[in-house]
């Protein structure tokens, strides 16, 4: 069974094969995050408290103890409602637009970029999906996808700017780069290797400029290598590394009702 | 073998806390803010973030995957003694959390740092350790007597025995900052508002212990809460003013918190807004201009930490002959004045060093008075402009509303 998106016969990569990647990264994600989840549920319940003997972290206590701090009144004199923090601090990112627009820039680009090439990809796989099913669909999966790549192009390349952005600053602001550390080069590197092996492997499928002139023939193992890297960036590696923020903070800011 | 235990536990340190840790971002806004971090020539370990980087790697360490599968690893001694350096460091002024981009609640979380560490032995800073005994058993933090506490109440001042107002003068404005008390009660004797007060009942507020990672020594915050909640409402308390801004935080928000209680069972108002409902309803008669050109320095506990910020300013600008100018960095950004946090008590040359940096930004405004709405920054400027050896006047708002009022101050 042959999987659509951009690996053919050539280089016999099966729907199974793709499958057994995508599950390989969500069983390491899955793995990290339970780690994470007990690790934060370690922590006390209440303030001032100190955990029983012998208690070990859990799950549940740490799930329990935000939806409790999201559901109490805070005492934080700037404290919103929930669904303007959800709207405006989680997904408009206005912490970061109140202090400084170029950052807000270049994450939000990253964020919307990301998010939506994310959505996307998961849209042109429940498709392919149902397609394997037998279900019929009004369209076929080649009209989805040529549907799909506009919006892919556009988020893409907002992608890119908010990752040059990034990249600049820390490379070339003294006091961002003197301030880097491995935790902050592991997450940018991914960000970049995924968004430019992207662009690599549409350009060498479409004989676009970014293809760099490579035989169409190796678009295959270039899309292969862009999907690897993408789910061990984009999912497998989300607990170990700084990419655990793309939960916390949101998580975070929720709890604390938009922050201080 | 024995199994090797985690070097540090989560006591005080809330599920939410220590995803908090994971939310940072390291975005560095806390760094350009932090008051204590510019105040010592940039010392990395002070840092807000560096602080949440340290215990996130504890935390890892400690209760992380590579730790479950491997065992945890251990921290020496020394590093975390470092750490607890690094932590009491800091005025918990909050500023970091005011810009942190992540949302973190700072604020609380070295404060349960201080407290996890204290736990362990570890901490506190220099002679903070001295505020259990002291508060515990002398009930202030300056060793004085409890029956001196209306020592300081001048023959004029009448105060009633019962009443609907209660002041609450705090140990500062109690013992040591005097022309406050004197201000506040003159101030309310020459507005005809009858109020008590609660003399020997009146107990720390217990700021000084929760700030510090204390609070959990005998529960002394706790019965504190108690004893003042119960000796207020003794005295027929429907409102209670409070001209001390870490005392007027820890009513607001520790004492309700110690006590399980959503809202205590009276009002808590600070004096500055009790002033300019006042004034708003034109009950206010000056009867002296100060022409002077005032600034305004907004004490943390007042500002961030409550959402007081309008009232002073109110006040400030309804006295006639002020010409009120502002510094560059006010209200949710401002400047704290390095007293806080125990940092006084524990590091008085790092608060004296903020408070220098925090005087600057006045003497940039070219004021001839830096005015603030609590005792302890009042103390922590003066002593910021004597090391400067500068000439500005330092003086709190309720003073200058009693000199507007034609009343003495001494």
């Amino acid at each position: 069974m042959e999987y659509f998106s951009g690996l053919s016969e050539f280089i016999k990569m099966t729907f199974a094969q793709a499958i057994i990647f995508a599950a390989i990264a969500i069983l390491i994600f899955l793995y990290g995050m339970i780690g994470a989840l007990q690790k934060w549920g370690s922590g006390v319940t209440g303030y001032g408290l100190e955990p029983q003997a012998g208690q070990k972290g859990s799950a549940i206590r740490f799930l329990k103890t935000w939806w409790s701090q999201v559901r109490e009144a805070s005492h934080a004199p700037h404290a919103k409602p929930l669904l303007e923090v959800l709207i405006f601090d989680v997904l408009f990112q206005r912490r970061i637009l109140k202090r400084s627009s170029l950052r807000w820039i270049m994450h939000f680009s990253i964020f919307a970029g990301w998010m939506t090439l994310f959505a996307l990809s998961g849209m042109m796989f429940t498709v392919e999906m149902i397609e394997k099913l037998g279900i019929e669909l009004p369209f076929t999966t080649a009209q989805f996808r040529d549907f799909l790549s506009f919006p892919n192009y556009i988020f893409g390349y907002l992608l890119l700017v908010g990752v040059l952005i990034a990249i600049v600053r820390r490379l070339f602001i003294t006091e961002v780069r003197e301030a880097s550390i491995m935790y902050d080069w592991i997450l940018l590197a991914g960000v970049f290797i995924i968004t430019i092996t992207g662009f690599w492997a549409d350009g060498i499928r479409n004989g676009l400029i970014w293809g760099l002139g490579l035989n169409p023939m190796t678009a295959p193992p270039a899309a292969l290598f862009h999907s690897v890297i993408s789910l061990l960036f984009c999912i497998a590696a989300v607990p170990y590394t700084k990419y655990i923020h793309v939960i916390a903070t949101p998580l975070a800011i929720l709890a604390n009702k938009g922050g201080e | 073998m024995a199994k090797r235990t985690p070097s540090i536990d989560t006591k005080n340190l809330t599920a939410v806390q220590l995803m908090e840790l994971d939310s940072c971002t390291r975005c560095g806004e806390c760094v350009k803010w932090c008051p204590t971090y510019a105040a010592t020539n940039q010392k990395p370990g002070l840092a807000p973030r560096d602080k949440i980087l340290r215990w996130r790697q504890y935390m890892n360490k400690s209760y992380g995957v590579k730790a479950k599968l491997f065992g945890p690893q251990e921290i020496p001694q020394a590093e975390l003694q470092e750490f607890k350096d690094d932590v009491h460091h800091c005025t918990t002024c909050g500023i970091c959390a005011t810009v942190c981009e992540s949302g973190i609640n700072t604020v609380e979380l070295w404060e349960a740092m201080r407290a996890n560490l204290v736990k362990k032995g570890i901490g506190p800073y220099g002679k903070q350790n001295m505020f259990p005994k002291l508060i515990g058993q002398y009930h202030n933090p300056y060793l004085k007597d409890q029956k001196d506490r209306l020592n300081w109440v001048p023959p004029d001042v009448k105060i009633a025995d019962k009443a609907d107002i209660v002041y609450f003068t705090g140990c500062t404005a109690g013992y040591n900052q005097l022309p406050l008390a004197f201000a506040t009660s003159r101030v309310l004797n020459k507005l005809g508002i009858p109020f008590a007060m609660l003399g020997e009942e009146e107990w720390c507020c217990g700021s000084a212990l929760i700030r510090t990672g204390q609070a959990h020594i005998d529960n002394v915050p706790l019965g504190i809460a108690k004893h003042n909640v119960e000796a207020l409402q003794k005295k027929g308390a429907k409102k209670v003013l409070f001209a001390c801004a870490g005392c007027f935080r820890a009513a607001s928000i520790d004492w309700p918190r110690a006590l399980g209680m959503k809202k205590l069972p009276f009002e808590v108002i600070h004096i500055t807004e009790f002033l300019a409902d006042l004034i708003k309803q034109g009950k206010i008669k000056w009867v002296k201009p100060i022409n002077k050109t005032v600034t305004y320095h907004d004490p943390c506990h007042l500002g961030r930490h409550v959402g007081v910020f309008d009232a002073p300013r109110y006040v400030l600008t309804h006295i006639p002959g002020i010409k009120f100018v502002e510094m560059d960095r006010i209200k949710d950004f401002q400047r704290c004045c390095g007293a806080g946090g125990g940092v006084k008590a524990g590091i008085p040359d790092l608060a004296v060093a903020v408070a220098e940096s925090r005087v600057k930004d006045a003497l940039g405004t070219d004021a001839e008075i830096l005015s603030s709405a609590c005792p302890f920054c009042k103390r922590n400027l003066s002593d910021g402009r004597d090391s400067l050896k500068v000439d500005i006047v330092v003086e709190d708002v309720i003073e200058l509303v009693a000199e507007a009022l034609g009343l003495e101050t001494k």
